[in-house]
Protein backbone atom coordinates (compact mmCIF):
# COMPACT_ATOMS: atom_id res chain seq x y z
CA UNK A 1 0.00 0.00 0.00
CA UNK A 2 1.46 3.70 -1.18
CA UNK A 3 1.58 6.55 1.02
CA UNK A 4 -1.54 7.74 -0.48
CA UNK A 5 -3.56 5.30 0.43
CA UNK A 6 -2.03 5.26 3.85
CA UNK A 7 -3.31 8.25 3.70
CA UNK A 8 -7.10 8.14 2.29
CA UNK A 9 -6.98 5.21 4.90
CA UNK A 10 -6.34 7.51 7.78
CA UNK A 11 -9.04 10.30 6.27
CA UNK A 12 -11.28 7.14 6.32
CA UNK A 13 -11.02 6.52 9.52
CA UNK A 14 -11.39 9.94 10.79
CA UNK A 15 -14.11 11.03 8.47
CA UNK A 16 -15.46 7.80 10.64
CA UNK A 17 -14.64 8.73 14.21
CA UNK A 18 -16.07 12.26 13.92
CA UNK A 19 -19.28 11.14 12.92
CA UNK A 20 -19.83 9.60 16.58
CA UNK A 21 -17.88 12.82 18.50
CA UNK A 22 -21.09 14.95 19.60
CA UNK A 23 -18.80 17.37 22.19
CA UNK A 24 -18.20 20.64 20.78
CA UNK A 25 -15.07 20.66 22.54
CA UNK A 26 -13.43 17.69 21.04
CA UNK A 27 -14.47 18.50 17.60
CA UNK A 28 -12.54 21.90 18.65
CA UNK A 29 -9.72 20.11 19.78
CA UNK A 30 -10.19 17.41 16.50
CA UNK A 31 -9.82 21.18 14.44
CA UNK A 32 -7.09 22.54 16.62
CA UNK A 33 -4.95 19.35 16.13
CA UNK A 34 -5.58 19.01 12.25
CA UNK A 35 -5.04 22.59 11.61
CA UNK A 36 -1.83 22.37 13.73
CA UNK A 37 -0.68 19.38 11.54
CA UNK A 38 -1.31 20.77 8.38
CA UNK A 39 1.71 22.35 8.07
CA UNK A 40 2.52 25.83 5.82
CA UNK A 41 -0.66 25.37 3.83
CA UNK A 42 -2.83 25.21 7.08
CA UNK A 43 -4.20 29.06 7.07
CA UNK A 44 -4.70 28.52 2.98
CA UNK A 45 -6.67 25.42 3.88
CA UNK A 46 -8.90 26.63 6.53
CA UNK A 47 -9.99 30.07 4.70
CA UNK A 48 -10.63 27.62 1.90
CA UNK A 49 -12.97 25.09 4.37
CA UNK A 50 -14.63 28.17 5.64
CA UNK A 51 -15.11 29.82 2.13
CA UNK A 52 -16.37 26.07 0.97
CA UNK A 53 -19.32 25.82 3.94
CA UNK A 54 -19.85 29.98 5.08
CA UNK A 55 -23.02 30.03 2.16
CA UNK A 56 -24.44 26.37 3.23
CA UNK A 57 -23.80 26.61 6.79
CA UNK A 58 -25.26 30.38 7.26
CA UNK A 59 -28.43 29.23 5.59
CA UNK A 60 -29.17 26.81 7.17
CA UNK A 61 -27.73 28.05 10.99
CA UNK A 62 -29.70 31.32 10.56
CA UNK A 63 -33.24 29.43 9.37
CA UNK A 64 -32.36 27.21 12.60
CA UNK A 65 -31.26 30.02 15.27
CA UNK A 66 -34.83 31.53 13.78
CA UNK A 67 -37.29 28.22 14.42
CA UNK A 68 -35.41 27.06 17.31
CA UNK A 69 -35.53 30.66 19.13
CA UNK A 70 -39.30 31.12 18.24
CA UNK A 71 -40.04 27.83 20.27
CA UNK A 72 -38.15 28.14 22.99
CA UNK A 73 -35.69 25.56 22.24
CA UNK A 74 -31.48 25.61 22.71
CA UNK A 75 -29.88 27.47 19.79
CA UNK A 76 -26.10 27.75 20.42
CA UNK A 77 -24.94 24.45 21.49
CA UNK A 78 -26.65 22.14 18.20
CA UNK A 79 -25.37 25.06 15.96
CA UNK A 80 -21.66 24.95 17.48
CA UNK A 81 -21.55 21.30 17.61
CA UNK A 82 -22.77 21.37 13.84
CA UNK A 83 -20.76 23.85 11.95
CA UNK A 84 -17.61 22.89 13.95
CA UNK A 85 -17.94 19.08 12.97
CA UNK A 86 -18.72 20.17 9.59
CA UNK A 87 -15.49 22.60 9.10
CA UNK A 88 -13.41 19.71 10.79
CA UNK A 89 -14.20 17.04 7.70
CA UNK A 90 -14.59 20.20 5.25
CA UNK A 91 -10.45 20.99 6.30
CA UNK A 92 -9.83 17.12 6.64
CA UNK A 93 -11.15 16.93 2.90
CA UNK A 94 -8.97 19.78 1.62
CA UNK A 95 -5.91 18.44 3.43
CA UNK A 96 -5.89 15.40 2.07
CA UNK A 97 -6.48 16.37 -1.32
CA UNK A 98 -3.27 19.00 -0.86
CA UNK A 99 -1.00 16.45 1.01
CA UNK A 100 -2.22 13.36 -2.03
CA UNK A 101 -2.30 13.03 -5.33
CA UNK A 102 -5.88 11.93 -5.75
CA UNK A 103 -4.59 9.96 -8.64
CA UNK A 104 -2.08 7.73 -6.33
CA UNK A 105 -4.89 7.19 -4.13
CA UNK A 106 -7.33 5.73 -6.54
CA UNK A 107 -4.53 3.19 -8.03
CA UNK A 108 -6.27 -0.28 -7.91
CA UNK A 109 -9.31 0.58 -8.50
CA UNK A 110 -9.18 1.03 -12.44
CA UNK A 111 -12.57 2.43 -13.42
CA UNK A 112 -12.19 4.82 -11.06
CA UNK A 113 -9.09 6.27 -11.61
CA UNK A 114 -10.00 6.30 -15.36
CA UNK A 115 -12.83 8.26 -14.96
CA UNK A 116 -11.23 10.52 -12.67
CA UNK A 117 -8.65 10.84 -15.18
CA UNK A 118 -10.51 12.10 -18.14
CA UNK A 119 -12.90 14.01 -15.29
CA UNK A 120 -9.62 15.96 -14.57
CA UNK A 121 -8.55 16.39 -17.78
CA UNK A 122 -12.04 17.65 -19.32
CA UNK A 123 -12.42 19.84 -16.31
CA UNK A 124 -9.08 21.54 -17.75
CA UNK A 125 -10.13 21.66 -20.98
CA UNK A 126 -13.69 23.51 -20.10
CA UNK A 127 -11.45 25.86 -18.30
CA UNK A 128 -9.77 26.96 -20.98
CA UNK A 129 -12.63 26.89 -23.75
CA UNK A 130 -14.53 29.09 -21.44
CA UNK A 131 -12.18 31.54 -20.72
CA UNK A 132 -11.33 31.53 -24.71
CA UNK A 133 -15.15 32.11 -25.49
CA UNK A 134 -15.54 34.42 -22.60
CA UNK A 135 -12.79 36.65 -23.94
CA UNK A 136 -14.02 36.55 -27.71
CA UNK A 137 -17.19 37.75 -26.74
CA UNK A 138 -16.23 40.33 -24.91
CA UNK A 139 -13.89 41.45 -27.75
CA UNK A 140 -17.03 41.52 -30.02
CA UNK A 141 -18.90 43.52 -27.70
CA UNK A 142 -17.96 46.51 -26.70
CA UNK A 143 -21.18 47.34 -25.58
CA UNK A 144 -23.23 45.21 -22.60
CA UNK A 145 -25.00 42.69 -24.82
CA UNK A 146 -28.96 42.70 -24.84
CA UNK A 147 -30.24 39.02 -23.47
CA UNK A 148 -31.14 38.11 -26.35
CA UNK A 149 -27.27 38.48 -27.94
CA UNK A 150 -26.51 36.47 -24.78
CA UNK A 151 -28.53 33.64 -25.22
CA UNK A 152 -28.09 33.34 -28.93
CA UNK A 153 -24.60 33.26 -27.93
CA UNK A 154 -25.05 30.59 -25.09
CA UNK A 155 -26.56 28.23 -27.69
CA UNK A 156 -24.16 28.54 -30.18
CA UNK A 157 -21.09 28.50 -28.11
CA UNK A 158 -22.41 25.91 -26.14
CA UNK A 159 -22.34 23.44 -29.00
CA UNK A 160 -19.47 24.91 -30.41
CA UNK A 161 -17.84 23.98 -26.33
CA UNK A 162 -18.69 20.53 -26.88
CA UNK A 163 -17.29 19.76 -30.08
CA UNK A 164 -14.02 20.92 -28.85
CA UNK A 165 -13.85 19.52 -26.06
CA UNK A 166 -15.36 16.08 -27.27
CA UNK A 167 -12.09 16.56 -29.32
CA UNK A 168 -9.81 17.03 -26.45
CA UNK A 169 -11.19 14.30 -25.01
CA UNK A 170 -10.57 12.05 -28.00
CA UNK A 171 -6.92 12.87 -28.17
CA UNK A 172 -6.93 11.92 -24.33
CA UNK A 173 -8.27 8.67 -25.08
CA UNK A 174 -6.29 8.08 -28.04
CA UNK A 175 -3.32 8.61 -25.65
CA UNK A 176 -4.77 6.21 -23.20
CA UNK A 177 -4.65 3.97 -25.85
CA UNK A 178 -2.07 4.16 -26.90
CA UNK A 179 -0.94 3.53 -23.40
CA UNK A 180 -2.68 0.26 -23.18
CA UNK A 181 -5.24 1.95 -21.02
CA UNK A 182 -7.97 -0.38 -22.62
CA UNK A 183 -6.60 -2.93 -23.10
CA UNK A 184 -7.61 -6.56 -21.62
CA UNK B 1 -28.21 19.91 -4.72
CA UNK B 2 -25.92 17.42 -2.81
CA UNK B 3 -26.18 17.16 0.80
CA UNK B 4 -22.69 18.51 2.55
CA UNK B 5 -20.54 17.17 4.77
CA UNK B 6 -21.74 16.44 8.56
CA UNK B 7 -25.32 16.63 7.96
CA UNK B 8 -25.99 13.34 7.73
CA UNK B 9 -26.16 11.18 11.10
CA UNK B 10 -23.99 7.94 11.14
CA UNK B 11 -27.26 5.84 11.28
CA UNK B 12 -27.44 7.68 7.64
CA UNK B 13 -24.92 7.64 5.74
CA UNK B 14 -23.41 4.20 6.89
CA UNK B 15 -26.54 1.98 5.51
CA UNK B 16 -26.12 4.66 2.53
CA UNK B 17 -22.43 4.09 1.89
CA UNK B 18 -23.32 0.08 2.50
CA UNK B 19 -25.73 0.15 -0.31
CA UNK B 20 -24.10 2.43 -3.48
CA UNK B 21 -21.74 0.24 -2.52
CA UNK B 22 -23.70 -2.80 -4.08
CA UNK B 23 -24.98 -0.99 -6.25
CA UNK B 24 -21.47 0.81 -8.15
CA UNK B 25 -20.70 -3.01 -8.32
CA UNK B 26 -23.53 -4.48 -9.93
CA UNK B 27 -23.08 -0.85 -12.32
CA UNK B 28 -19.60 -1.30 -13.02
CA UNK B 29 -19.53 -5.37 -13.59
CA UNK B 30 -18.37 -6.08 -17.13
CA UNK B 31 -17.76 -2.19 -18.17
CA UNK B 32 -14.73 -2.28 -19.08
CA UNK B 33 -15.50 -4.41 -21.99
CA UNK B 34 -18.15 -1.28 -22.98
CA UNK B 35 -14.87 1.82 -22.38
CA UNK B 36 -13.33 1.88 -25.28
CA UNK B 37 -11.96 4.90 -27.05
CA UNK B 38 -15.35 6.11 -28.82
CA UNK B 39 -17.32 6.12 -25.56
CA UNK B 40 -14.74 7.53 -23.05
CA UNK B 41 -14.21 10.58 -24.80
CA UNK B 42 -17.67 11.31 -24.83
CA UNK B 43 -19.25 10.00 -21.25
CA UNK B 44 -15.78 12.49 -20.33
CA UNK B 45 -17.08 15.05 -21.87
CA UNK B 46 -20.87 14.72 -20.69
CA UNK B 47 -19.25 13.91 -17.49
CA UNK B 48 -17.23 17.20 -16.85
CA UNK B 49 -20.53 18.80 -18.23
CA UNK B 50 -22.23 17.54 -14.79
CA UNK B 51 -19.40 18.45 -13.24
CA UNK B 52 -19.50 22.08 -14.06
CA UNK B 53 -23.40 22.52 -13.71
CA UNK B 54 -22.85 21.05 -9.76
CA UNK B 55 -20.60 23.71 -8.58
CA UNK B 56 -22.98 27.00 -10.35
CA UNK B 57 -24.61 26.75 -6.89
CA UNK B 58 -27.54 28.33 -4.70
CA UNK B 59 -27.40 27.90 -1.46
CA UNK B 60 -30.82 26.73 -0.02
CA UNK B 61 -31.85 26.90 3.68
CA UNK B 62 -33.15 23.44 3.60
CA UNK B 63 -29.54 22.13 3.91
CA UNK B 64 -28.59 21.94 0.48
CA UNK B 65 -28.16 23.56 -2.89
CA UNK B 66 -29.98 24.52 -5.99
CA UNK B 67 -28.50 23.72 -9.66
CA UNK B 68 -29.00 21.53 -12.21
CA UNK B 69 -27.20 18.00 -12.29
CA UNK B 70 -26.82 16.97 -16.15
CA UNK B 71 -27.76 13.27 -14.70
CA UNK B 72 -30.40 12.88 -16.84
CA UNK B 73 -27.93 14.07 -20.13
CA UNK B 74 -25.74 10.92 -18.89
CA UNK B 75 -28.80 8.78 -18.49
CA UNK B 76 -30.40 9.19 -21.52
CA UNK B 77 -27.25 9.07 -23.89
CA UNK B 78 -25.16 5.84 -21.46
CA UNK B 79 -27.53 4.37 -19.54
CA UNK B 80 -28.22 3.99 -15.86
CA UNK B 81 -24.87 1.97 -14.76
CA UNK B 82 -22.66 4.51 -16.60
CA UNK B 83 -24.67 7.52 -15.95
CA UNK B 84 -25.03 6.67 -12.04
CA UNK B 85 -20.62 5.63 -12.40
CA UNK B 86 -19.68 8.82 -13.46
CA UNK B 87 -22.19 10.88 -12.09
CA UNK B 88 -20.68 9.36 -8.46
CA UNK B 89 -16.95 10.43 -10.13
CA UNK B 90 -18.96 13.61 -10.08
CA UNK B 91 -19.64 13.90 -6.42
CA UNK B 92 -16.37 12.63 -5.28
CA UNK B 93 -14.37 15.40 -7.21
CA UNK B 94 -16.56 17.85 -6.11
CA UNK B 95 -16.37 16.96 -2.40
CA UNK B 96 -12.68 16.85 -2.53
CA UNK B 97 -11.56 19.67 -4.10
CA UNK B 98 -14.70 22.22 -3.54
CA UNK B 99 -15.87 20.86 -0.68
CA UNK B 100 -19.29 20.89 -2.12
CA UNK B 101 -20.96 17.93 -1.07
CA UNK B 102 -18.53 15.30 1.11
CA UNK B 103 -17.45 11.61 1.52
CA UNK B 104 -19.98 10.97 4.62
CA UNK B 105 -23.14 12.22 2.15
CA UNK B 106 -21.22 10.72 -1.17
CA UNK B 107 -23.40 7.59 -0.67
CA UNK B 108 -26.75 9.11 0.00
CA UNK B 109 -26.05 11.63 -3.04
CA UNK B 110 -25.04 8.95 -5.43
CA UNK B 111 -28.07 7.48 -4.90
CA UNK B 112 -30.25 10.25 -4.93
CA UNK B 113 -28.97 12.03 -7.51
CA UNK B 114 -26.89 9.40 -9.68
CA UNK B 115 -29.20 6.34 -9.47
CA UNK B 116 -33.00 7.39 -8.89
CA UNK B 117 -31.90 10.55 -11.08
CA UNK B 118 -31.02 7.60 -14.04
CA UNK B 119 -33.32 5.52 -13.51
CA UNK B 120 -36.58 7.93 -13.14
CA UNK B 121 -35.14 9.66 -16.62
CA UNK B 122 -34.63 6.62 -18.59
CA UNK B 123 -37.66 5.23 -17.12
CA UNK B 124 -39.98 8.06 -17.82
CA UNK B 125 -38.58 8.53 -21.20
CA UNK B 126 -39.35 4.66 -22.38
CA UNK B 127 -42.45 5.69 -21.17
CA UNK B 128 -43.35 8.39 -22.87
CA UNK B 129 -41.09 8.17 -26.02
CA UNK B 130 -44.65 6.89 -28.08
CA UNK B 131 -46.02 10.85 -27.06
CA UNK B 132 -42.54 12.24 -28.97
CA UNK B 133 -39.46 12.15 -28.26
CA UNK B 134 -38.57 15.92 -27.12
CA UNK B 135 -41.15 15.72 -24.96
CA UNK B 136 -40.43 12.27 -23.12
CA UNK B 137 -36.91 14.14 -22.56
CA UNK B 138 -38.39 17.39 -21.73
CA UNK B 139 -40.47 15.17 -18.60
CA UNK B 140 -38.38 12.72 -18.04
CA UNK B 141 -35.12 15.64 -16.78
CA UNK B 142 -38.00 17.67 -15.04
CA UNK B 143 -39.45 14.81 -13.09
CA UNK B 144 -36.07 13.17 -12.84
CA UNK B 145 -34.53 16.19 -10.86
CA UNK B 146 -38.04 16.61 -8.77
CA UNK B 147 -37.57 13.16 -7.38
CA UNK B 148 -34.39 13.47 -6.63
CA UNK B 149 -34.85 16.82 -4.91
CA UNK B 150 -37.26 14.72 -3.04
CA UNK B 151 -35.43 12.39 -1.72
CA UNK B 152 -32.46 14.91 -0.41
CA UNK B 153 -34.92 16.73 1.32
CA UNK B 154 -36.83 13.72 2.79
CA UNK B 155 -33.48 12.61 3.83
CA UNK B 156 -32.31 15.89 5.50
CA UNK B 157 -36.05 16.32 7.22
CA UNK B 158 -35.39 13.02 9.12
CA UNK B 159 -31.96 13.85 10.77
CA UNK B 160 -33.44 15.37 13.82
CA UNK B 161 -35.68 12.84 14.31
CA UNK B 162 -32.94 9.96 13.79
CA UNK B 163 -30.05 11.67 15.79
CA UNK B 164 -30.86 13.87 18.35
CA UNK B 165 -30.09 14.42 23.08
CA UNK B 166 -32.57 13.38 25.35
CA UNK B 167 -33.55 16.83 25.65
CA UNK B 168 -34.58 16.70 21.70
CA UNK B 169 -31.97 19.03 20.33
CA UNK B 170 -30.61 17.93 17.08
CA UNK B 171 -26.77 16.47 16.48
CA UNK B 172 -26.72 16.58 12.54
CA UNK B 173 -29.17 18.29 10.33
CA UNK B 174 -30.93 20.86 12.71
CA UNK B 175 -34.23 21.14 10.76
CA UNK B 176 -37.46 18.97 9.88
CA UNK B 177 -39.30 17.94 7.10
CA UNK B 178 -41.68 20.93 7.31
CA UNK B 179 -38.96 23.24 6.29
CA UNK B 180 -36.73 20.84 4.32
CA UNK B 181 -39.14 19.72 1.84
CA UNK B 182 -40.26 23.27 0.65
CA UNK B 183 -37.24 24.64 0.79
CA UNK B 184 -35.77 22.21 -0.93
CA UNK B 185 -38.86 21.36 -3.43
CA UNK B 186 -39.56 24.97 -4.55
CA UNK B 187 -36.64 26.43 -6.13
CA UNK B 188 -35.99 23.13 -7.98
CA UNK B 189 -39.60 23.56 -9.94
CA UNK B 190 -37.62 26.55 -11.46
CA UNK B 191 -34.36 24.92 -11.61
CA UNK B 192 -36.12 21.47 -13.25
CA UNK B 193 -37.32 23.91 -16.47
CA UNK B 194 -33.34 24.68 -16.86
CA UNK B 195 -32.58 21.18 -16.53
CA UNK B 196 -35.25 20.33 -18.84
CA UNK B 197 -33.67 22.46 -22.12
CA UNK B 198 -30.26 21.82 -21.62
CA UNK B 199 -31.42 18.04 -20.98
CA UNK B 200 -33.16 18.66 -24.55
CA UNK B 201 -30.27 20.67 -26.10
CA UNK B 202 -27.41 18.15 -25.21
CA UNK B 203 -29.40 15.01 -26.01
CA UNK B 204 -30.34 16.58 -29.58
CA UNK B 205 -26.70 16.96 -30.64
CA UNK B 206 -26.00 13.45 -29.05
CA UNK B 207 -28.49 11.91 -31.15
CA UNK B 208 -27.55 14.28 -34.40
CA UNK B 209 -24.45 12.19 -33.68
CA UNK B 210 -26.02 8.74 -33.18
CA UNK B 211 -24.43 8.22 -29.39
CA UNK B 212 -27.83 7.86 -27.75
CA UNK B 213 -28.06 4.35 -26.06
CA UNK B 214 -31.57 4.24 -24.50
Amino acid sequence: MNRARYCLLGYGLAVLAISFIHQPLWLALGLLTAVLAAGPARWSLLRRALLALLLFNASVSLAYALLAGWRGQPVWAPLLLINLRVLLLVFLGFWLVDRVRLLDALRGWPLLSMVTTLTLGQIAVYRCLLDDFRAAFRSRNPLPPRPVTVLRHAGAQGGALMEKALHGAEQAAQAMRSRGSFDG
Amino acid sequence: MHIPDGFLSPQTWLPAWGVAAAAWTWAGRGLARRLDETLVPRLAMLTALAYALGLIMLPLPGGTSGHALGVAVLALVFGVRLAFLAYSGVLLLQALLFGAGGITALGVNALALGLVGALVTVGLYRLLARFGEALAVTVAAFVSLQVSALIVALVLGLQPTIARREDGTPLFFPLGLEITVPAVLLPHLLIGVGEAALTLFVWRLARRKGWVAT
